[in-house]
């Protein structure tokens, strides 16, 4: 009885999560569109539902009932293979974050995550690399230039960038002495991250971007010249899997950036409920992220590697050394 | 001494990425700025100024009867040849167009028959929606000029307004002038 109520609780958990991450691009791209005409002094969609809120749907029931189309020279296994393989690692990844400590729901204590794992951190890294084979793989499957492209250059990007990543969190590690995000978050409750790592935060939240695919980094699905990247040949219902599992990775970035460096779910002066702060800052990285990406232009695939490999990293071993010295 | 420290400033402020900061700062003020946008048609139309050249009209005099004396002087000088008038006498003896038609597919609306009707008949008014799914249907009767909307009275202002698609695309109005479009242009 006890073993099957904790196995319902994780299904549930999991059940859960899964469908807030499928739902999460709905607002999500609401909301983007909404930031990009406001900046650029347009109001976004205003014609579906209040001020537009109902777009996103429609947008997906045009996209579900489009012809699903698999170009005639392309590698069918891969090509189907693809989106699956992008969409799915972001979905695993969710499974190590915690969202808080615990709630107490009719007397029992409910942890807010669904796995606590002592290599959290690693875990993720490890499968968020993963995503990049859909990447790969798709650009290669539709047999067409642009997506090639747009493929070769995400794959030289990621593999660039998850190593200052990788690096910058390192920092993080020595001051938890755990890889544990549960515990990470619980030895910022004095003091959060940020102070001690303002650059594995900037480390991080660059490699983030680049890891996002956002601008000013987006060069995998660079609109102006590629078309539309390794996602040019896809439409229909797979066109949505890379579009959700690119949402679901500036998410996860974002969860990450206040997971690691911003104190997770302790919040400061307010009095607010843990998951309730949680959600505030993730929601800033959010709108950071659309911020940033109507602000900037893109960036030249040469500088994009050179900052990855001239600056990124070298900053990042320099901050694991002074913290090595300083703290350890 | 000033130099190196302006160049030294310049290096703190890029090692620091100023620069950033300034282009954040930029597109936070536009988000806030109010929208340019014209929601025309749902919610607003443009409504313009009096010497603005849109939908033909057909004047009438003091009783009422047409002011047209069927010169045809507007046929001649229309360089699209887009005008066509055929003259009748009435009882009295003057002048007036029994069939004047105006293709409005083929009008460029340079308002040169304003400019050379003697009589003050025809003029270019203020309606700007007429599209129409067929052709034919843009070949304007004499009896259809004449309840046309003259010039705009106050004109270069947004109006409120909704969208009408009963039987044809109309943009419907009821206010006669609106606030200044340009108050919400950002000037920095």
């Amino acid at each position: 009885m006890e073993l099957a109520l904790a196995l319902g609780l994780i299904a549930f958990k999991v059940a859960l999560l899964i469908a807030a991450l499928l739902l999460l691009p709905l607002p999500l791209t609401w909301l983007e569109r909404k930031i990009a005409g406001r900046i650029q002094q347009r109001m976004g969609p205003m014609r579906v539902g209040w001020h537009g809120l109902l777009q996103p749907l429609a947008d997906g029931i045009k996209l579900l009932t489009k012809e699903d189309h698999i170009p005639a020279e392309a590698d069918r296994f891969l090509f189907k293979l693809a989106p699956i393989l992008a969409l799915a690692p972001p979905f695993v990844v969710f499974a190590a974050v915690p969202f808080g400590e615990s709630i107490s729901v009719m007397g029992t204590e409910i942890s807010l995550y669904v796995a606590n794992l002592n290599v959290a951190l690693l875990f993720i890294l490890a499968v968020i690399g993963i995503e990049v084979y859909g990447v790969v793989f798709g650009g290669w499957a539709a047999n067409s230039k642009y997506a090639l492209l747009g493929s070769l250059r995400t794959c030289a990007q990621m593999i660039s960038y998850e190593i200052p990543m990788g690096f910058a969190v390192i920092g993080v590690v020595m001051l938890a002495q755990s890889m544990s995000l549960v515990d990470i978050v619980r030895a910022q409750a004095d003091m959060w991250n940020i102070v001690y790592q303002p650059v594995g935060f900037f480390v991080f939240f660059v490699a983030g971007l680049a890891e996002a695919q956002r601008i000013p980094f987006d060069l995998a699905e660079a609109e102006g010249d590629l078309g539309a990247g390794f996602h040019t040949e896809y439409s229909g219902i797979r066109f949505i899997f890379f579009m959700v599992s690119e949402y679901v990775i500036m998410v996860l970035v974002s969860v990450l950036a206040v997971i690691l460096f911003f104190g997770g779910w302790n919040g400061v002066l307010i009095p607010l409920p843990p998951l309730l702060w949680f959600f505030m800052k993730v929601a800033f990285f959010i709108y950071l992220f659309m911020w940033f990406r109507f602000t900037f232009p893109r960036y030249r695939y040469d500088q994009l590697m050179a900052i990855g490999w001239k600056v990124l990293l070298p900053l990042s071993l320099a901050n694991i050394i002074i913290t090595g010295i300083l703290f350890v | 001494m000033a130099r190196a420290l302006e160049k030294s400033g310049n290096w703190i402020g890029w090692a620091f990425f100023a620069d950033f900061g300034t282009a954040l700062s930029l597109t936070f003020g536009y988000m806030f700025s109010r929208p340019v946008t014209m929601q025309y048609p749902d919610k607003e139309k443009w409504l313009p100024y009096s010497r603005y050249r849109g939908h033909h009209f057909l004047t009438r005099d003091e009783k009422g009867e047409i002011k047209c004396v069927a010169c045809e002087l507007c046929a001649k000088i229309c360089p699209c040849d887009c005008i066509e008038v055929v003259p009748y006498e009435d009882a009295t003896g003057a002048r007036h167009p029994k069939v004047f038609e105006i293709d409005t597919a083929r009008c460029l609306f340079c308002g040169l028959c304003e400019d050379a009707c003697p009589a003050d008949a025809i003029a270019l008014g203020q309606q700007y929606e007429f599209s129409s799914y067929a052709s034919r249907d843009l070949v304007i009767g004499r009896d259809e000029l004449m309840r046309k909307p003259g010039k705009a009275e106050t004109g270069g202002g947004v109006v409120g307004a909704r969208l009408d698609t009963r039987d044809a695309v109309r943009v419907e109005t009821d206010e006669p002038a609106g606030y200044d479009w340009w108050r919400n242009i950002r000037r920095s």
